[in-house]
């Protein structure tokens, strides 16, 4: 029970690895976030510019935090 | 420790800012401008105003002490504590809330399962904000004492003062507003204390080499990711589990003080773009409150306590005038906390307890002065209980641990609600108070269950897979609401003739 409470099943895991995982996860978001249908994207706007395009602004949050986590 | 530059800083900071909530006064004419600023805000406003409301005076020299202890592996609630949950909020759970046309996060679990769950989410919700407040004034005036030799009653007042007035006359519009002031404020303070740090230390690859070469103990200052066994409260698993799939969604998504914000906006676009342009924000965030315990630990390398990294660096860096900017910063903080929990709590108790339980139908003036009401009976109960944090000095982990109890079970709950319409009312009631009775029982025996100390990151995820069964369990036994009943609260499930996403 305490193994598996604390996570003790994952300590073979290298830092490396582990670090993988977490930019993994970014990535997958990235992808995510370009399958959502262009109209859902500007629901609310008459008349929609390229720079209200979401997808744009969470890909460069998302470009950010992927740069932090290589970096760190 | 402040001279007369720093004091006309500070006088000037509370006086503009009061005014400029007052200001804001003259466009609430109803319930919904008090409460929702009218459904009229720009994304711009939203998305400051909901990090600045997340930044506490207390996290300035709480995080720079994490900072100083343990490295930027704090850093990760600002950075994966944050993004991707403000980004699941802003492309899903936002724009089925805002089309909603929601007051509260509790009025949303009430629709999609039913009147308990309502009452059990909004009454955690005041019970915490209202024990929370006095804590934070009392805490912060504690803090400002010490750091600017400000009795602690002229702090509390001089802050209840001017945040009541305009939350009280404004409402969330002043308090968005103002919000956009403070932030700015922040940024502009914090970032001179970083700029002068990084000038004595050697910018960043003198501060990175010194801290490497101070030995074993520092190894480790620059690394995100800690191991599975590290004997800090940050192990990876812990971040990913507890932190990124739980905590911060919770936070982002079931937290009424933020989101409430994005259920202002003035279209959808709006409601959705806030919470991005608020990721992008939060990615700074930790530059300002993270790394100058990072530069203590050059400039200071033995100091005892970590907490004591930032107040010290302000005693030896700054030079005056900065002294008062960056006291006006630590106000900022303390108010657009106190501001937020303010509105919040008055909005659950006015559209979730008095207008559902106590008098429904009464006309909109009412409920609008029930608002401001409530607001300043808030206040006063916040300003009088403050010293009981004092009394009891363990009030506040009690507290931060009483909103860990629930922060997994609602997430799992919400998360349920609006991805899976097989989800019942009994399901979503019983998936929450499972999950918070395992939460609590978790943490009553943390000594035989958990290897670290604080164990509220696994605390979180486990009481959050514990409320997910649960509620997945009872949901697969009971009957659901009709599909009709669930239009607009389950992703994709929309009316026939209209069209959209949600």
């Amino acid at each position: 029970m305490k193994t598996i409470l604390n996570f003790d099943w994952l300590r073979w895991l290298s830092i490396d690895a582990a670090k993988n995982v977490f930019l993994v996860l970014f990535i997958v978001i990235g992808i995510l976030v370009w399958l959502l249908p262009k109209d859902y994207i500007y629901e609310g706007l008459e008349n929609p510019r390229w720079w209200h395009n979401l997808k744009l602004w969470a890909t460069g949050v998302l470009a950010m935090i992927f740069i932090t986590y290589v970096l760190f | 420790m402040l001279n007369n530059i720093d004091y006309f800083i500070v006088i000037a900071y509370l006086i503009g800012l009061l005014f400029l909530g007052l200001y804001f006064r003259k466009f609430v004419h109803s319930s919904t401008d008090f409460f929702l600023g009218g459904r009229m805000l720009p994304f711009w406003a939203i998305g400051m105003s909901i990090v600045v409301s997340d930044i506490g005076a207390l996290d300035f020299v709480g995080v720079a002490g994490q900072a100083y202890r343990h490295g930027i592996a704090v850093g990760n609630f600002d950075w994966i504590g944050s993004v991707p949950a403000m980004l699941l909020a802003a492309f899903v759970f936002v724009p089925c809330f805002w089309k909603s046309k929601l007051y509260t996060i509790p009025e949303y679990l009430g629709r999609r399962y039913n009147e308990s769950v309502r009452m059990i989410a909004s009454l955690t919700w005041i019970i915490f904000f209202a024990f929370n407040l006095g804590v934070i004034f009392w805490s912060s005036a504690v803090l400002l004492e010490e750091l600017m030799g400000w009795n602690e009653w002229v702090s509390i007042i001089a802050t209840a003062i001017v945040v009541g007035l305009y939350t009280f006359c404004g409402g969330l519009t002043a308090v968005v507003m103002t919000d956009v002031v403070q932030m700015i404020i922040m940024f502009v303070g914090g970032g001179a204390v970083v700029c002068l740090g990084f000038y004595k230390v050697g910018g960043w690859s003198g501060l990175v080499e010194k801290v490497s070469a101070m030995g074993s103990s520092y190894e480790n200052h620059f690394n995100l990711i800690l191991p599975v066994d590290t004997q800090t409260p940050f192990p990876w698993t812990g971040i990913l589990f507890g932190l990124t799939c739980v905590m911060s969604m919770a936070y982002m998504i079931g937290n009424q003080a933020i989101v409430q914000r994005c259920f202002s906006a003035k279209n959808e676009w709006h409601a959705k773009a806030s919470m991005i342009f608020g990721a992008f924000l939060k990615m700074m965030i930790p530059v300002l409150v993270l790394f100058p315990g990072l530069i203590a630990i050059v400039i200071h390398p033995q100091l005892e306590d970590g907490d004591d990294a930032l107040p010290t660096l302000i005693r030896t860096l700054l030079p005056p005038g900065l002294r008062g900017l960056l006291f006006a910063a630590f106000l900022a903080g303390l108010m657009s906390s106190i501001d937020s929990v303010l509105n919040s709590t008055a909005t659950l108790w006015t559209k979730d307890i008095y207008e559902k339980f106590i008098r429904k139908g009464a006309p909109d003036e009412h409920y609008l002065i029930v608002g401001r009401v409530a607001t300043v009976a808030i206040l006063v109960l916040g300003v009088i209980t403050s010293p009981v944090s004092d009394l009891f000095p363990g009030i506040y982990v009690a507290i931060q641990t009483f909103l860990s109890i629930f922060q997994g079970p609602i997430f799992s709950v919400l998360l349920l609600g609006i991805f899976w319409k097989g989800t019942t009312q009994w399901g979503g009631l019983a998936g929450l108070v499972g999950g918070m009775v395992s939460s609590g029982l978790m943490y009553l025996f943390k000594g035989s269950l958990f290897t670290i100390e604080d164990p509220f990151l696994y605390v979180s995820w486990w009481s959050f897979v514990t409320g997910f069964i649960i509620a997945v369990v009872v949901s697969l036994f009971t009957q659901s609401h009709p599909v009709s009943r669930l239009y607009g609260l389950v992703y994709k499930l929309n009316q026939p003739q209209t069209e959209g996403i949600v």
